[in-house]
């Protein structure tokens, strides 16, 4: 009778263990600076495990939150607005043509080891991003310097022709391949942030990967925080920098970045008092904090588009009136209100609503009827014949519920069968980057505030078009946005181009994000952006 | 009926709980099998009128809906048809690869044994789920191969009590007068040593179908197991643990009644080995 009495024992436990949470849930949460000494530390939720703190190498949002920390570019974010403000560079002159700038660097710019930052010093980063032999992952973002691509695809042996040059140690003259509006905003992605030449070239070669120099103890940067211990899968522990030129500003002393993974456990981790601010929130919570805790609670408008791939190469994908089909014939109003729930807005098309006051009369339509007749026009009436095809999804709950609910619609609209299917992340992101699927989920969150961040993914053989699509007629536009000036034409061109995407729908726009986090009442100037950027010397801790 | 079983049965249903346990175990496996007439909802579609969305209990939804608005009761129901078979379909397979290689391995013992034994320890080492996922991959995804692969993992256990029960019976002197008759192992194997570990293989088989039930909704986890929107016990587990503090019959309904069934199984086993137990017999 031994495992009886031990399965009662585990039942009774569970339950007991059922009741107990639902108690401490009423007592108000500790304030997490109790756990701190007079030093303010920052502690936040930071989702998983960064690959790395290169700012060269890495790819996701979970890095930017840490090197944003440490490095700071020729330009710096205003905490509002996330407008350019001086950087490392006080000042800066826009040629008349709208192609060469020149940053005049501030004086008092320090390493964190106490050298000047140079021009020098970005020269020799950018060669970096853009040496073929590293394999930067975001190097097509320098493709806005004039030769840039010729360099990065290896057509270019020399860098002199690249358009970036040090004038002297405080002069950096920067020339576009074509004038960019929004260049400015890009300066503030990690892949334009310089790195220390001295400790890349200690560690290794200037195309070397992960040599070791971003261990706490080889680190080397220049921004607000400096890095003091990394213990995998604990934290990461960054300490003020105190030859930063704009120390005074700084009034928090420490922040602890704590990668955790599951929502529910960055949730109790938050309500014990041990966090400020998690990275997201789970589904199921968000009503629990809007009836009671409403304070801690921040949902907001989040530059990112949640949307399905159709892998355009596979049949019957390969027809543009199946995919219309089931891009129209799910009820995206319905997957925003009662399945995400933290007030996302419907997608009808790729770009979010008042990107930099973008706006587009692309859309995708939601009437049945109509998606019904497509698939019959492409020869699968009432769903009849159609293969199964599989949606694939990275392991989550949240992406879980979507596919089911999605795969309910198609079956009750347009009477066609799909097979779910889920990976764990890095065999998801293999999938689909070798395009071994028919169906995927992805999400895209802009890299700066500018339909191009959203738009130019889509050109053919974009690093990032995924559902292998090709439109001679998108690419054209794109490259003509690219050089138009005309900031009225420059968005009814991308409008135009974005018609050809919904009309072709190469993918299946589903919502467009919000972002979900708790964050405690004391700390002061979490601001909400667009970008979901909080520069954290601005922050301070009541 | 000869009499000796009929003393069996006699003496099994004279135990109230495990009578119990087969009557409870009639009527999961009876609803399970008739999910399609038991209720009005389908398993995978939203309520209707409710829509998409958690319900709590009702007169309408018996164990309210789950978060995409599906009848949980249904859901239950449907669950229990696959994590019925799993267990039961799982457990034999290794059933039978267990007690054969154990019996073989105590019977035969010396360097025999010792090869066999260091093989199954081996076999412990290696992990499961790499294990798993190398058999999804190459022979894809289906419901005969979770029953084949949770079955090979399963057996291990299931040898080396199987072995422990042989060394100790091997000794004993009926087996010695079997091999002095000049019976073949397979003989002495098979009808004189195994009916008396009878006791211990029928409690680890009822053991066993709970943790196979539990493994099979690890691995749908891991997304080689059931496929979506079909559901398991397990499964409805895991995805209730996920809600509990927002919907907490989510995770209590499916939870009691896999507990339910454990019970019962563990009942029943016991019932089976104090009224199969040759010992008993001699006594009696």
């Amino acid at each position: 009778m031994r495992p009886f009495f031990q399965l009662c024992l585990a039942v009774s436990l569970l339950l007991l263990s059922g009741t107990a949470c639902s108690k401490r849930e009423k007592q108000a949460r500790p304030d997490p600076a109790d756990a701190a000494d007079t030093a303010k530390i920052l502690r936040l939720g930071n989702g998983s495990e960064p690959q790395d703190l290169d700012p060269h190498i890495v790819t996701g949002v979970t890095e930017h939150n840490i090197i944003c920390a440490l490095i700071e570019g020729l330009v710096a974010e205003d905490p509002e607005t996330l407008d350019p403000v001086p950087g490392v560079a006080t000042r800066w002159e826009l040629s008349a043509d709208g192609r060469v700038y020149t940053f005049h660097f501030r004086e008092e710019a320090r390493w964190s080891n106490g050298d000047p930052v140079t021009a020098h010093d970005f020269v020799f980063s950018y060669k970096r991003m853009l040496t073929p032999a590293l394999g930067a992952p975001y190097a097509y973002m320098l493709y806005l310097l004039e030769n840039g691509e010729a360099y990065n695809k290896g057509t270019l042996d020399d860098f002199e022709p690249v358009g970036v040059q040090a004038i002297d140690d405080r002069t950096l003259k920067i020339t576009l391949a074509a004038p960019t509006p929004y260049f400015l905003a890009v300066l503030n992605h990690y892949s334009w942030f310089p790195v220390h030449p001295p400790t890349i070239l200690q560690h290794g070669t200037i195309d070397q990967r992960s040599t070791g120099w971003t261990r706490p103890e080889s680190h080397i940067g220049n921004g607000p925080y400096v890095l003091a211990s990394w213990e995998p899968d604990q934290k990461i522990t960054v300490t003020r920098n105190p030859m930063y030129w704009d120390r005074a500003t700084v009034k928090i002393d420490e922040i602890h970045f704590h990668p955790i993974g599951d929502h529910a456990t960055e949730e109790r981790t938050f309500r014990s008092g041990k966090l400020h601010v998690t990275s997201t929130i789970p589904i199921d919570r968000i009503a629990h904090y809007r009836d009671n805790q409403p304070d801690l609670l921040r949902l907001d408008p989040y530059l990112g588009t949640y949307y399905y791939i159709f892998n355009v190469q596979r049949k019957p994908l390969d027809d543009p009136r199946v995919r219309r089909a089931l891009s129209m014939a799910i009820d995206r109003a319905t997957i925003v209100e009662r399945v995400t729930k933290a007030g996302e807005d419907p997608a009808y098309h790729f770009t979010p609503p008042g990107t930099a006051g973008y706006q587009t009369d692309a859309r995708i339509s939601d009437e049945l009827g109509e998606a019904r007749k497509l698939l019959a026009d492409a020869g699968y009436p009432a769903g009849e014949g159609f293969p199964s095809l599989k949606l694939l999804y990275n392991t989550s709950d949240a992406h879980e519920r979507i596919a089911q609910v999605i795969q309910q619609m198609w079956k009750k609209a347009l009477g066609i069968e799909i097979q779910l299917e889920n990976m764990e992340w890095k065999v998801y992101l293999d999938a689909t980057q070798r395009g071994t699927y028919d169906i995927a989920r992805a999400g895209w969150i802009g890299d700066y505030v500018d339909p191009n961040s959203f738009l130019d993914m889509w050109v053919t053989g974009g690093g990032n078009n995924r559902a292998n699509w090709s439109n001679a007629d998108y690419d054209r536009l794109i490259r003509e946005a690219s050089t138009t000036l005309d900031p009225t034409q420059r968005f009814k061109t991308f409008s135009e181009a974005e018609t050809i995407l919904m009309k072709e729908s190469p993918i299946m726009p589903i919502y467009s994000y919000r972002s979900k986090s708790l964050v405690d009442p004391s700390v002061q100037g979490w601001n909400p952006t667009i970008l979901d950027h909080h520069p954290y010397k601005h922050l301070d801790l009541k | 009926m000869n009499p000796e079983s009929k003393e069996v049965l006699h003496r099994f249903l004279r135990n109230r709980l495990a009578c119990m346990g087969v009557i409870l175990m009639i009527v999961l496996a009876g609803f399970s099998l008739l999910a399609p007439v038991a209720t009005p909802y389908t398993y995978d579609e939203p309520d209707p009128l409710l829509g998409i969305g958690a319900t709590p209990p009702s007169a309408r939804h018996w164990f309210g809906t789950d978060v995409l608005g599906r009848d949980l009761f249904t859901r239950v129901l449907y669950g229990g048809r696959t994590s019925l078979m799993v267990g039961i379909c799982a457990t034999a397979v290794s059933l039978v690869i267990g007690v054969t290689y154990g019996s073989v391995s105590g019977y035969c013992g010396a360097r025999t044994d010792t090869i066999m034994m260091r093989i199954v320890d081996i076999l412990y080492a290696l992990p499961f789920t790499i294990f798993v996922i190398i058999l999804t991959v190459v022979f894809g995804r289906n419901i005969f191969l979770l029953f084949a692969v949770i079955g090979a993992v399963e057996w291990l256990t299931m040898a080396r009590i199987i072995r422990g029960q042989v060394l100790a019976i091997r000794q004993q002197e009926f087996v010695q007068a079997a091999v002095v008759l000049g019976y073949s192992k397979a003989r002495i194997i098979f009808r004189h040593i195994l009916p008396n570990a009878l006791g211990p293989i029928i409690v680890y088989t009822t053991l066993t179908i709970p943790q196979v039930i539990l493994l099979e909704s690890f691995i749908s986890f891991l997304g080689l197991g059931v496929q979506l929107p079909q559901s398991s016990w397990g499964l409805l587990i895991k995805t209730g643990a996920e809600s509990m503090e927002s919907y907490p019959w989510l995770l209590i309904y499916p939870g009691a009644v896999l507990s339910l069934a454990l019970f019962a199984l563990n009942f029943v086993g016991d019932g089976l080995r104090d009224a199969l137990d040759p010992r008993h017999t001699r006594r009696a």
